[in-house]
């Protein structure tokens, strides 16, 4: 078993790649064998993905699973490194529930379904990569693989908005999307080759994490080394992370995105941008993290400030869910710019929990879009007569968003709440009523678009089949679980929070 | 007597003539024929050059039949274009060829 | 010490009722109520095992029993529950109306398709509750708490079908929610200062810092913190100026606005003051504001009752009204005295919302201007009702009337003139609505729409009886046995245990305010003795203020659509238009207008080419002639 854990890791990469390389030779007409296929990879991807959840040590932590190929000798020094941590371990078991979930979910597609898969399982191994290597050329090299297939997927299977007076096109959110996540890239990549500079002026470049967190350790980054490349990262890998002002791609971008991709987009990708910054900015530039924490918790604050409030003004169920996660991705930046253990703690746990809260969300919308054929909330109307289950698992990821206690949103919010409270009240205090408006929006959505009665133009709807419900199901319940009993989760949390914040003053 | 300067004139006279060709005329062949003769002045100050300095090494005239040579060459591709052109668009006015400017 | 430990079956049970009704509920019909009541009936029986137990134990202390829930970062979070007097009373409280209102909801419910999901959150309602009552950190009661709001708003909202239950089911989750920001940051404040969520050792510093000693809490965040507790209290307890739920929740099932409005959601904002009593004491400013925000509350809230023609909204006033006697008690100190009012009323007010419930399940109706002589045809409830009334009333030997006069000898004792004249007036006013409703509905003629009217059926009528007897008797617990029980003012107290004493003075005005009230009532609503009329017209202005609810409605109304909606879609479309349109867009046109413009320089003509092209290299070769050759 020890040989196979030190390979399991590239076997996660591995399944999505080879399903992905391998459905390119498989005949365009045979959509069965195609889904069959994709969800035999996803389910194996899954499997994987739990086990090294499972098998994670979280008494012993640090990198686990390691493993080390060279690529490029001196004097570029990349190696093919991967591991995981306290941290990417949850991140990689969400992505194996999402990725899983959003293949049930995209069992309908009927046009180009075999592209649509192909590129899917490279989008999922770009992400599954990010997370598992140890190397920041690698990882910037999956981030790049995780954003360019979102390109094609948005503009080719996406839907366009038309409100008449507001019209968004697909292929527009997903040209600026795509440009957005580049140009976040491009200042990610600067501070890369920065700290590749750095340290090959003080003897050796290199690439791996552990080598450049053992140098800043070391004091080879002095104070204003870090103080100006951190911005790099917290701004580049910010834009992915939905960071206000650069957040205006994500709700476009979940918008247009068919089901399954909005799934992964803001359940997974967005997540990306967060362990972007804990996986370097805050590893290696432990003191630009000091220094820059201020100014990534003021933004924080507006992020979940002003997503709320936007999302409350929406006529479209899924802007809704784009604002909601502008707004909640904005408590993840503000946990983590606490730098104290429960705020770190509860931002990593509120990535996981608002990773399968958006997934469920986005599936949950899928399902009443291809039925209703629409997405606005003034025409839907007491549809929870005809969909009682369907409207049961939003309300569900509704309440989970809005914080209710004994779901998961609960227990990371508190903990990001009392992390804030540590460092500024008066911010806390805003995350609190942030909070407080999400109820409003979750709630008016719920009594307006769901309940109440019905139109008659609703009578043929039909509540989702089998193969959807136990998906959201199973989405809800790992919700559940997590709320009630967030143990098995936080202790492998806490492993990695202790280790990355070892280096900072308490 | 007849000194470098002289040659030197000629050339830069022959060379303005027809730098004013390529710029002034909207034929294309009267354009081509502006670049034999901007092409022409360099021979003539190549030529004169080499047999004033060095008289015995005759690097300047072998150079001077290269651009002859590659003169020809072009003058014939030119010509072959224009040819197609005016078959195509019965003109030969360059002013009348800007498919590709935006 | 090893019976009182069982308590945290009472919450489990009802909650894997819960989990067994959503899972089997729909599959087997009958199953759902027998597990919900089975849950609550396991309850009611380990509240008697659980009092055995603290009897035993040492009368006077409070019992903890705490387990890791998780931990994070080093710091441990808790399970635990309380065990002291005061969540034993509210235990018993919780489990006999929940018990009540649930055999009843049998027959009232029983045609009602959705039966399944009623009784699953009925379940889920009562687990949560309890959890309020037994949680021994504030971590965990705040999840009980937001709970029990999450239940209000699904039963409130029971009937979603139509659109009146899912706006008030909203209303009443908003607006308990924003209450919830300032508990919570009160919660996070405390948290704070004294480094963990449990009550034991935040009580425990807030008794030093109330003795003037070394305390973790310094006494301005401890004032700022409980303000912000006791606004959470305001929201659930529907006190002014978050009231404005509870009335529009009738729109819920009676049942459920019983077991709202009696024994659950409403008395938990009270139970929350009772509960950090120990924190208001050390902070005794926020304590004044306590009583004027429950006198406020109590006379707005009864002026509304006396005017209104619904008679579940007359009961919802009229508990909005006692609930802000309770308040004013704890701010005068009447620690005992309101929980005993609490109890009194929750046992009264839940009969007497079975009655309404029972009364307009037979008539089909709840305005009560087209009521009357309802006497003759159901008279259980009838009787039960008028117990219920009296007691509200305060007539003496009913249970109201000792709580009531327990609340006035504590504000007569704590606070000034003014608070007592307003405890009295409110009294006056409880009674005088109480019979107004009692007489409009029961006594006069039966008119001929109301001919079909028949009693219900004894499912419904035999909780209403089982509620009548406490109702009735309740009241005699303050005094003292002489078997080790020394009356309710030495079971509940907060740190002074006192007896019952009878201020003859306060009582007798008391007394006699409540029997003119009630005697005045039939003249001047039944037989007409009065023009009534006459009166009204007299008073028409303030009439139509209180019958608008004091216009509060209006003004939140106007506040949410007009000012909230307004800037949340202003700053959605500044996202749209600024952030996106020109901050994100901007820069992408202005580039491909500064490139259109720019490529206009690439004119197609092969002259203007040459002369760039000379141009250009006259430049550089007169650049070269000066800085190399010249």
């Amino acid at each position: 078993m020890d040989n196979f854990n030190q390979i399991a890791l590239i076997f996660i990469l591995a399944v999505p790649l080879f399903t992905g390389g391998a459905l390119i030779f498989f005949p365009r007409n045979k959509i069965g064998a195609i889904r069959t296929f994709a969800l035999a990879g996803s389910l194996l991807t899954f499997l994987l993905s739990f086990y090294v959840f499972v098998m994670y040590d979280y008494h012993e932590g640090g990198y686990q699973f390691v493993g080390s190929i060279i690529w490029l000798m001196d004097p570029l020094n990349i190696q093919f490194s991967f591991g995981i941590d306290g941290i990417s371990a949850p991140m990689i078991l969400l992505t194996g529930i999402v990725m899983l979930a959003g293949t049930m979910m995209s069992w309908n597609i009927e046009y180009r379904s075999k592209d649509f898969f192909v590129l899917f399982m490279f989008l999922v191994a770009g992400v599954l990569g990010t997370f598992s290597v140890t190397d920041i050329f690698f990882l910037f090299f999956f981030y790049e693989l995780a954003v360019l297939p979102m390109f094609p997927l948005i503009a080719v299977w996406g839907s366009t908005t038309d409100f008449g007076s507001f019209l968004r096109t697909k292929e527009y959110s997903a040209m600026k999307l795509t440009l957005y996540l580049v140009a976040g890239s491009v200042l990610v990549w600067i501070g890369i080759i920065a700290l590749f500079i750095e340290t090959t002026n003080a003897g050796a470049g290199t690439f791996s994490i552990e080598t450049l967190s053992q140098m800043s350790e070391d004091g080879v980054f002095s104070r204003k080394f870090q103080l100006i490349f951190f911005p790099f990262f917290m701004i580049g890998f910010g834009v992915l992370a939905g960071l206000w002002p650069f957040h205006t791609w994500s709700p476009d971008g979940h918008v247009a995105a068919p089901t399954a991709v909005s799934m992964i987009h803001a359940g997974v990708l967005m997540k990306l941008g967060a362990y972007g910054i804990i996986r370097i900015g805050m590893t290696v530039l432990p003191e630009g993290a000091s220094g820059w924490m201020p100014l990534l918790i003021g933004l924080g604050t507006v992020n979940v400030l002003y997503g709320a409030i936007s999302a409350m003004g929406q006529r479209d169920l899924k802007y809704v869910i784009g604002y909601s996660s502008v707004s909640h991705m904005g408590l993840v930046l503000m946990g983590l710019a606490t730098l104290n253990p429960i705020g770190v703690t509860g931002a990593v746990l509120q990535m996981f929990s608002h990773g399968i809260m958006t997934a469920l969300f986005f599936a949950v919308v899928g399902m009443i879009y291809e039925r209703t054929h629409t997405r606005d909330i003034t025409i839907l109307g007491g549809i929870a007569h005809r969909m009682p289950f369907t409207v049961i698992l939003f309300a569900v990821a509704g309440l989970t968003s809005l914080g209710l206690p004994g779901l998961s949103g609960f227990i990371a919010e508190i903990l990001i709440f009392v992390g804030v409270f540590k460092t500024s009240i008066f911010l806390a205090i805003l995350a609190v009523v942030g909070a407080a408006i999400t109820a409003v929006y979750v709630l008016r959505l719920l009594g307006k678009a769901f309940f109440g009665p019905m139109d008659s133009k609703w009578e043929t709807l039909t509540d989702g089949g089998p193969r959807e419900l136990i998906t959201n199901g199973l989405l809800a319940g790992i919700i559940f679980f997590v709320g009630l009993w967030p143990m098995p989760l936080l202790r492998v949390i806490n492993s990695g929070v202790a280790e990355l914040l070892a280096r900072y003053p308490i | 007597m007849i000194t470098l300067v002289h040659f030197q004139i000629v050339s830069a006279a022959l060379f303005s003539i027809g730098l004013y060709g390529v710029m002034a005329r909207r034929s294309a062949i009267l354009i081509l024929m502006s670049i034999e003769l901007m092409l022409n002045a360099v021979n003539i100050n190549l030529v004169a050059v080499a047999s004033f300095l060095d008289p015995d090494r005759f690097a300047g005239i072998i150079i001077t039949i290269f651009v002859i040579t590659v003169a020809a060459a072009e003058v014939g591709l030119a010509l072959a274009i224009v040819l197609r052109l005016f078959r195509n668009r019965a003109t030969i006015n360059v002013d009348n060829m800007d498919l590709m400017k935006w | 010490m090893g019976l009182m430990e069982l308590a945290w079956i009472i919450p489990a049970s009802s909650f894997f009722a819960f989990v067994g009704i959503i899972a089997f509920g729909r599959r087997i019909p009958f199953v759902s109520p027998m597990l919900s009541i089975g849950a609550i009936i396991v309850g009611c029986i380990l509240v008697f095992v659980v009092v055995m137990g603290r009897i035993d134990a040492d009368p006077t202390g409070i019992d903890f029993f705490s387990r890791k829930w998780f931990e994070v970062g080093g710091t441990e979070l808790m399970l635990g529950m309380i065990i002291d007097p005061l969540s034993i009373v509210m235990l018993g409280l919780v489990c006999f109306v929940s018990l009540m209102v649930q055999v009843y909801s049998l027959s009232y419910m029983r045609h009602d398709p959705k039966l399944a999901w009623y009784y699953a959150i009925h379940a889920l309602f009562a687990a949560s509750m309890i959890l309020v009552v037994l949680a021994d950190n504030f971590l965990l009661f705040y999840v009980a708490w937001e709970l029990v709001g999450l239940c209000s708003y699904l039963l409130i909202g029971f009937w979603w079908e139509k659109r009146e239950p899912v706006e008030a089911a909203k209303k009443a989750f908003i607006t308990t929610r924003i209450a919830d920001v300032a508990l919570l940051v009160g919660i996070l404040l405390l948290f704070h200062e004294v480094g963990t969520f449990s009550m034991k050792e935040t009580f425990y510093q807030a008794q030093l810092l109330g003795a003037g000693e070394v305390s973790e809490l310094s006494s301005g965040t401890t004032m700022i913190a409980t303000f912000l507790l006791f606004i959470g209290a305001m929201g659930k307890s529907a006190q002014i100026p978050f009231h404005v739920w509870l009335p529009d929740a009738m729109a819920g099932p009676t049942p459920v606005s019983a077991l709202i409005h009696a024994a659950t959601m409403v008395v938990a904002g009270v139970y929350l003051v009772a509960r950090t009593f120990a924190l208001f004491e050390a902070v005794p400013n926020v304590l004044l504001v306590v009583s004027i925000v429950g006198l406020v509350t109590s006379l707005l809230a009864s002026t509304m009752a006396l005017v209104n023609t619904d008679l579940k909204r007359i009961l919802a006033y009229s508990t909005i009204s006692h609930l802000g006697l309770m308040m004013l008690s704890l701010g005068a100190f009447g620690y005992t005295a309101a929980i005993f009012h609490l109890v009194a009323h929750g046992f009264s007010k839940a009969l007497l919302f079975l009655g309404a419930g029972s009364v307009s399940h037979a008539s089909n109706q709840t305005d009560i201007r087209k009521m009357g002589g309802f006497i003759k045809v159901m008279p259980i409830t009838a009787i039960t009702f008028g117990i219920g009334a009296l007691s509200l009333g305060g007539i003496p030997i009913f249970a109201g009337f000792w709580s009531k006069d327990e609340i006035l000898i504590a504000v007569f004792n704590h606070r000034n003139f003014l608070f007592l004249i307003g405890t009295l007036f409110v009294g006056f006013l409880s009674a005088l609505y109480m019979a107004r409703a009692f007489y409009l509905v029961f006594f006069g003629d039966l008119k001929n729409e109301n001919k079909s009217v028949s009693e219900s059926p004894i499912l419904m009528t035999a909780p209403l009886i089982l509620l009548a007897i406490p109702s009735l008797l309740f009241g005699f617990s303050v005094f003292g046995s002489d078997e080790g029980y020394g009356g309710i003012g030495r079971f509940i107290f907060f740190e002074n245990a006192h007896d019952f004493h009878f201020n003859v003075l306060l009582g007798s005005i008391s007394v006699i305010l409540a029997v003119v009230a009630f005697g005045i009532s039939k003249p001047l609503y039944i037989t007409r003795k009065f023009d009534l009329n006459r009166i009204k017209k007299y008073f028409s202005g303030l009439i139509r203020i209180c019958e608008r609810g004091y216009y509060f409605d209006q003004v939140y109304e106007w506040f949410f659509d007009r000012i909230v909606l307004v800037s949340s879609r202003f700053i959605a479309w500044l996202d749209r238009a600024v952030v996106n349109d020109v901050g994100v867009n901007g820069p992408a046109n202005s580039m491909g207008w500064t490139a259109s413009k720019l490529r206009l320089h690439v004119t197609g003509k092969v002259y203007n080419y040459a002369l760039v092209m000379v141009l250009g290299s006259m430049i550089i070769g007169s650049v070269w002639w000066i800085m190399v050759a010249g």
